[in-house]
């Protein structure tokens, strides 16, 4: 056996007190009714094995089981039943700046922190001038300083600068890519690169899908504390993503009695169609979507238009484009839209409409129409964070050396 | 093989590297931001003393306890007491307040309550100098039998530690145990000798079982002999059955601790 992380069907279960548990905590309570307590199983059943220099990502949706399992796997808490076997030593980086005490100087807390995670003295003396150099120049002044003074982003890098200093066999990481200014990050990156390029074995939980195809090559992905699937991560990913699709993308109507509308208009048809390249499995930035609509008009001889808007899944509308009007007459109406590629950034989106009469009445609003997402699509990129905006586009925007003369 | 003992000597070194600048932690944080500083270490037990000769002195008009100087014996009591006060009480506290650390990095468990002794072990030692001043100045100097303190200190730490060990176990479940440690910490100071001698008690017909119940009896009463010149009340048999429980208690603690700290987790 080659293997350097082995887990073999490990359970961790959860005793969550019942609704009104405030009250049934009590003494009093307890001995005249039952305790009654919901059993929660966080994680069921997971085996999984590494060799040694894999790189593992573990996704799955909030509530998978993803944190717990991290938490077994660092020892911080023991499952209720199965086993773990690691060799080597484990460093885990489940929150960066873990115990640093407010009072103490940065200096204090670099040792502190740095034997919290596992360092001995030695080795922080040895890396000490390296950590701070890491954590930037502004740390280097306030060396001495409580560390409560600190700005929020400075304890964030001088935490991560010690983090990144450990040298585990095993490091188990979770979303600290997160942290920090975009400068910081890619610095962060780059470590995590250096780390991933040797020998070591990373365990490493994401949202951050591009990151864990780039950083990984074997993921797990978790569904309500069950293993959905263990293997290679293109395998994994295409099929967690396949799996993700409750889009809507697509209603349909045959019998206008069902449809949604009053007496002027109904819905008659309604799809959203990206363009997808190659072996595309959901849509991402580059992708151009198309839209076609089909309604009933049930009166003759009206001047119409659509209005239709898309909406972010934080409730902004992100822009409102409309049809010519048309005289129409009863019978079926149809339209169709094409929002070009790299318009709309990588997100969730609603997608509504109304049917207008004489460029101002609103005839019916067809709300939610789809529900849609966007993935993310990055080449070459060494930054992952989320790029900001709610459109992507992609501007002529020529760079070029005028001068060699400063 | 060597691979693997090389592997957990480091590890234990590195466990009580982690020991030794948790407790700096504490006891530098501890008098942060006062004016006075350590100073405080000083002034507290020598107020509680000063308060009880007031009352003894002009109250009750007692000038002696057993026949020994009444400051030498209030002094020796406090100070035994506000050691295992706060060495309980830190303890008992310990897992909760240092519950970001174990919710986020593992290591053993225990390195927690050990290090929290940290702060009532440096009260202890400033104490102890004032004592050394307050005996000196009221000619009644220390004899040979300070060779018993290191003894009587180590039995006192450890039944400190077990009774914070199991109070710390279970508090973190039933946070009902942390309001029975004040309860302990301040009628206790009336139950066992402190500003008092165990010669009023010692006639008494329960006065055996209660030693058996509260080992600090015989705990004190064994520190004062370490300090004070010929003071003598119980026996030698009667310090050995207190130090016994205190091995007993101590044993008890590691034991629940060590079956509890697995799952602390998942109660914090």
């Amino acid at each position: 056996m080659n293997s350097i992380v082995s887990v073999s069907s490990i359970s961790k279960k959860y005793q969550l007190p019942l609704s009104n548990k405030e009250v049934s905590k009590s003494l009093v309570n307890r001995i005249f009714s039952k305790r009654e307590f919901e059993e929660y199983w966080a994680v069921k059943d997971v085996s999984f094995s590494l060799n040694k220099g894999d790189k593992l990502g573990i996704i799955g949706n909030n509530g998978a089981g993803k944190s717990t399992l991290l938490k077994i796997l660092s020892k911080i808490t023991k499952p209720t039943t199965g086993k773990i076997d690691i060799r080597g030593k484990v460093a885990s980086l489940l929150e960066v700046g873990t115990g640093f005490h407010p009072e103490l100087s940065g200096r204090d807390n670099i040792y502190l922190n740095g034997a919290i995670l596992g360092m001995s003295k030695k080795q922080i003396t040895q890396q000490f001038d390296e950590i701070v150099e890491f954590a930037g120049d502004q740390i280097i002044k306030f060396l001495d300083t409580p560390v409560k003074r600190y700005s929020s982003g400075m304890y964030v890098r001088l935490g991560f600068a010690i983090s990144a200093h450990l040298d585990p066999d095993i490091l188990i990481v979770d979303e600290v890519l997160a942290v920090g200014d975009a400068d910081f990050q890619k610095k962060s990156l780059g470590k995590m690169k250096e780390v991933a390029s040797k020998e070591k074995t990373i365990l490493f939980v994401s949202h951050n899908l591009t990151a864990v195809a780039n950083l990984c090559n074997k993921t797990l992905h978790l569904e309500k504390g069950y293993v959905k699937q263990f293997g290679e991560t293109g395998e994994v990913l295409n099929n967690y993503l396949s799996a993700m699709q409750n889009n809507l993308l697509e209603q349909s109507f045959d019998h206008i009695e069902e449809a949604p509308g009053n007496d002027l208009v109904r819905l008659k048809y309604a799809k959203l169609t990206p363009a997808l390249i190659g072996n595309q499995i959901i849509a991402d930035v580059r992708n151009a979507l198309k839209i076609d609509i089909e309604f009933w008009n049930l009166l003759d001889d009206q001047n119409l238009n659509i209005s239709l808007h898309i909406f972010a899944s934080t409730g902004e509308c992100i822009f409102n484009v409309g049809t010519q009007p048309e005289l129409l007459n009863k019978g079926v109406v149809q339209a169709s839209l094409t929002i070009p590629g790299y318009f709309l950034n990588d997100g969730n989106y609603l997608v509504s409409f109304m049917i207008v009469k004489d460029k101002s009445i609103v005839l019916f609003n067809f709300e939610e129409v789809f529900n849609f997402e966007i993935a993310d699509y990055r080449e070459d990129t060494t930054w992952y964070g989320k790029w900001p905006g709610y459109v992507r586009p992609q501007f002529d925007f020529p760079i070029q050396q005028v001068s060699q003369k400063i | 093989m060597s691979f693997i003992s090389n592997y957990r000597i480091n590890q234990v070194r590195n466990d009580l590297e982690l020991l030794l600048i948790l407790a700096k932690r504490d006891i530098s944080v501890r008098y942060k931001q006062t004016f006075l500083g350590i100073i405080w270490a000083i002034i507290k037990p020598l107020v509680t003393m000063s308060v009880f000769l007031f009352a003894f002195k002009n109250v009750s008009n007692i000038k002696d306890l057993g026949g020994y100087p009444i400051q030498l014996v209030i002094f020796s009591g406090v100070l035994f007491w506000n050691f295992f006060a706060n060495a309980f009480q830190f303890s008992s506290n310990s897992i909760l307040t240092n519950s970001n650390l174990i919710s986020k990095v593992y290591f053993p468990r225990i390195i927690i309550p050990i290090s929290a002794l940290s702060v009532p072990f440096i009260d202890f030692i400033i104490g102890f100098i004032i004592y050394l001043i307050l005996s000196l100045s009221l000619n009644y100097p220390i004899s040979y039998q300070i060779m018993y303190l290191p003894i009587v200190f180590l039995f006192l730490s450890l039944f400190s530690l077990g009774l914070g060990l199991i109070f710390s176990s279970f508090a973190i479940k039933h946070r009902d145990f942390l309001q029975i440690i004040p309860l302990i910490v301040q009628y206790g100071f009336f139950v066992t000798p402190i500003i008092y001698t165990s010669n009023e008690l010692i006639s008494k017909s329960w006065f055996q079982y209660y030693l058996y119940i509260n080992p600090l009896v015989g705990l004190v009463e064994f520190f004062r002999f370490s300090l004070i010149r010929g003071y003598h009340i119980l026996t030698f048999y009667d310090f050995f059955i207190s130090s016994m429980i205190s091995i007993v208690v101590f044993i008890l603690g590691l034991f629940i601790f060590k079956h509890k700290e697995d799952t602390f987790v998942d109660h914090l």
